[in-house]
């Protein structure tokens, strides 16, 4: 139970670079290997042989932390705010690599643009225990509306 | 206000563009009959519907729908998806097989090619005057539908010309697409992103040959990219490959300028011929050899020495030959449209090259992109800015008096902004009804 209560608290933290966005922070809790993936179908196997609306690996994730911030990025004009509420976690055991996975629900209220926009869905984490904390080997965000037509979304959910 | 033909000519002037085309709902709403109801509208590719009873469904415009239906001769078409009787859209998933069309409300059934099958209680309509062999009681096709090379493409307009006439030399790209695979065919693979746009659907078109936009608005990308990739070490081999993806579209002037754009009487246009931004990607050794061994060599280069950048098929698609995927724009509203990205796989070219395309359409066309929501935030801000009665009209003289016309088409320098006077031709063609349907009508 103090491993699962660990673990919420650690999903906490990261959503909370994520609210107040702060990608250079985010990106240290990926491993080198890390990556962060949501899906534009309902239960799509893999991110290689089917589109999806993320896929970011480590590479992706250093060029998009620098675009974030870059004074010219014209859809970076409007700042973007978000608020996550995480729920209904739980520890799935281990997979193959002997990652904890771990899923969970979310709500994100994401402010851009003048309008909010309420994103749901499902987490599923890949943790890599890492002396008191862990670090994310992959992040798959499952959103409930992931088919409909999407807005431009400028920041990680 | 209701526009005549004059009003509506006027708004194009060979080199300005009156700002109320892109405002006014009016407007858009003749657009949607006079253009979107007369050209022939991108409705997919035959490899989505495989089988007999595969369907697909879709809009032809902002409203109404179709369905493309494989029937069980193998035949395909494009039915207006509307029950002859109480008039429900027969079919509202986005695609699937079916052995036949019910209809949810009375059960009035219909075979894939959209004959009407059977009513129920038909007996209620005896000596009643009502026909069940009326054509009226089967899906109404659409007035046109064609193929080529598996693009099906459907016209609401009984007398446009046939689609090759329509598409005149654009049509090399279709050919240069299907030839990059070695059995000389495409499938849809990989699924669709659907981005939403809140603009103008003609914002979209206009920017896929505005070649004066990437060094400014892709400035950000790039450069972190950049920034990124000087971090390396030298050993960074497979890191640097993946982020040299993205310098390309902060290609210089010099670089668009020369890859050069040609127009084409319906609107179409493409960018690039003999080199264009994609021209560097490197050929994969095993896709090279099976292009090789199905073309030869010297067919293999003359293939690939063909390097454009988009094609557009005015008014609803425009395909990229080189990376094998395209994009499709459907108009909602004055300000708001959708863009749907589909991408291909070259039969017999290996896994990788799929791989490589949904790779593309992800980092470059994905709602979460770091390049179109930059190109969206710039059509917004037209959207926006041109609702200011400061200055009634927009620019489209670069390199004006310049074109060249080679008679079956229009060419001219790669930062020209050939494509715009290209496409507001074509629109002032469409809007004031000025083709001569005579000359090219399919019915001769």
């Amino acid at each position: 139970m103090d491993e699962l209560r660990k673990i919420e608290q650690f999903l906490y933290d990261e959503a909370n670079l994520l609210d107040n966005p702060d990608l250079d922070s985010w990106m240290k809790l990926y491993s080198e290997d890390g990556t962060y993936w949501m899906p534009v179908v309902e239960g799509q196997a893999d991110p290689f042989n089917h589109v999806s609306i993320f896929y970011d690996d480590r590479v992706m994730m250093e060029v998009r932390r620098r675009n974030f911030v870059h004074p010219r990025a014209a859809s970076k004009d409007h700042k973007v705010r978000s608020s996550h509420i995480i729920g209904n976690v739980r520890l799935q055991g281990s997979n193959d690599k002997g990652d904890l996975v771990v899923t969970s629900n979310f709500q994100a209220l994401v402010f851009y643009r003048n309008e909010q926009r309420a994103f749901g869905g499902s987490y599923e984490h890949h943790l890599i225990p890492d002396q008191d904390s862990y670090k994310i080997r992959h992040k798959k965000v499952a959103l409930i509306n992931c088919e409909a037509p999407q807005k431009s979304l400028t920041i990680y959910l | 206000m209701p526009y005549n033909n004059e009003d509506l000519a006027r708004l194009v002037e060979p080199a300005r563009l009156h700002r109320s085309i892109y405002t006014d709902p009016e407007i858009f709403e003749l657009e949607m009959q006079r253009i979107w109801g007369k050209a022939w509208i991108f409705i997919g590719h035959e490899s989505q519907v495989p089988n007999p009873g595969d369907f697909f469904t879709t809009n032809i415009n902002h409203r109404i729908p179709v369905v493309m239906t494989r029937d069980r001769k193998g035949e395909v078409h494009v039915l207006h998806n509307r029950c002859a009787h109480k008039g429900a859209k027969l079919v509202d998933t986005a695609c699937g097989n079916a052995r036949a069309f019910r209809c949810c409300y009375h059960g009035w059934t219909y075979n894939t090619d959209g004959t009407i099958l059977k009513i129920p209680n038909e007996g209620g309509y005896d000596n009643t005057g009502f026909d069940l062999k009326d054509p009226m009681n089967n899906m109404q096709k659409a007035a046109g539908c064609e193929s080529y090379r598996g693009f099906v493409f459907a016209t609401l307009d009984p007398d446009a010309p046939d689609l090759k006439t329509w598409m005149g030399g654009a049509l090399d790209c279709f050919d240069n697409l299907c030839d990059r695979a070695p059995e000389g065919e495409v499938e849809v693979a990989g699924g669709v992103l659907r981005y939403e746009h809140d603009c103008n659907w003609k914002f979209f078109l206009e920017n896929l040959n505005d070649t004066m936009h990437p060094m400014v608005t892709h400035q950000s990308v790039v450069q972190a990219a950049e920034e990124y990739i000087a971090t390396l070490p030298e050993d960074a081999v497979s890191q640097r490959a993946e982020a040299e993806i993205i310098p390309p579209f902060g290609a210089s002037y010099e670089v668009f300028e020369s890859s050069g754009i040609t127009g084409f009487k319906y609107g179409h246009h493409y960018d690039g011929g003999k080199t264009s931004i994609h021209a560097d990607y490197s050929v994969q050794p095993e896709y090279w050899d099976a292009m090789v061994k199905a073309y030869g060599e010297e067919r293999t280069r003359e293939i690939f020495s063909f390097n454009t950048h988009n094609t557009l098929y005015y008014p609803s698609l425009t395909i990229k030959t080189a990376v094998q995927n395209i994009r499709i724009v459907r108009p909602i509203a004055v300000d708001k449209c959708v863009v749907e990205t589909w991408s291909f796989r070259l039969k017999g070219a290996p896994p990788e090259m799929l791989q490589r395309t949904l790779l593309y359409s992800r980092l470059i066309n994905s709602s979460s992109s770091m390049v179109g929501p930059d190109d969206l935030e710039a059509y917004m801000r037209m959207q926006d800015g041109l609702q200011s009665t400061g200055n009634d009209w927009v620019e489209m003289y670069r390199q004006y008096g310049k074109d060249r016309d080679e008679g079956d088409r229009i060419v001219g320098g790669g930062t020209s902004d050939l494509d715009m006077r290209t496409q507001y031709t074509a629109w002032k063609n469409y809007m004031t009804e000025a083709y001569d349907t005579r000359e090219s009508s399919r019915h001769g």
